[in-house]
């Protein structure tokens, strides 16, 4: 009884992992491991967002919030649908939009004045 | 050829895939090669990164394969993604002949040799302190 019990629930736990692995886009696809790729992309890149804020490029963080956002929605209008790399887009599109708002903020209240250290 | 091109994008599909995000997508990612086509074309080789411009090759051949494989195929992000896996693996070895091939012993002599002195002064010198601590 219990043996067959625990068989069952083996069964169960096997088919959660095959319906993982043989999904259509699982990690025996390519639609896994491209937004994981970008994921590592976006982990080389997040020591920029302590990066000091006169040193930001205004163009490139306008670019990767649009490209950001934009993919997002692409993530959702192809086959499969594709939740991983949504995530990592709506990532990009929100450090994107945090860069820009330190470099408003910095414009707007940092230029100009004396330097801290200097005072 | 570019007239039934012309009459596509005249027609209620093409103009709806113009307003796709099947264009946008792609369209928006072309920065990353026009990007690194210019660097290829106007920066010096000291501005490469050895280590990003395999990492972004790499990335690129992925994203080759999942424009392919994706519903509906995405040529124009096919194209985008190989074009910067080329351009990437043109940075990288520029890299590599800039840095061990002799590139810069030929475009900065007078660098190079600078260095190449400071590196057997800097050797002389831990020669000396060894001695010294011995």
């Amino acid at each position: 009884m219990s043996a067959q019990a625990s068989s069952a629930a083996a069964a169960h736990t096997t088919s959660k992992l095959q319906a993982f692995l043989n999904h259509p886009a699982g990690p025996k696809t390519i639609f896994f491991w491209a937004p994981m790729a970008k994921w590592a992309l976006v982990a080389a890149g997040i020591k920029d967002l302590s990066r000091p804020a006169e040193k930001l490029s205004l163009n490139q963080n306008l670019a990767l919030a649009a490209t950001g956002f934009i993919w997002v929605r692409y993530s959702f209008v192809i086959t499969p649908v594709n939740y991983s790399l949504a995530a990592v887009n709506l990532f990009v599109g929100g450090t994107g939009i945090a860069q820009l708002y330190r470099i408003w903020d910095y414009k707007k209240n940092g230029a100009g004045l004396p330097k801290l250290a200097s005072a | 050829m570019s007239l039934r091109l012309l009459t596509w994008f005249k027609s209620p599909e093409g103009r709806q895939y113009f307003f796709s995000t099947h264009f946008w997508g792609p369209m928006a990612n072309w920065g990353l090669p026009i990007a690194a086509l210019g660097d290829i074309i106007g920066k010096d080789e000291e501005t490469i990164s050895g280590v990003m411009s395999p990492t972004l090759a790499g990335y690129s051949m992925i994203f080759m394969r999942f424009a392919w494989r994706v519903q509906p195929r995405n040529y124009l992000l096919f194209a985008c993604h190989a074009t910067n896996a080329t351009a990437q693996l043109v940075q990288e070895a520029r890299f590599l002949n800039y840095w061990y091939g002799g590139g810069r012993e030929k475009k900065h002599p007078i660098e190079s040799g600078v260095d190449s002195v400071k590196g057997k002064v800097q050797e002389e010198v831990d020669k000396v302190k060894n001695a010294v601590k011995a």
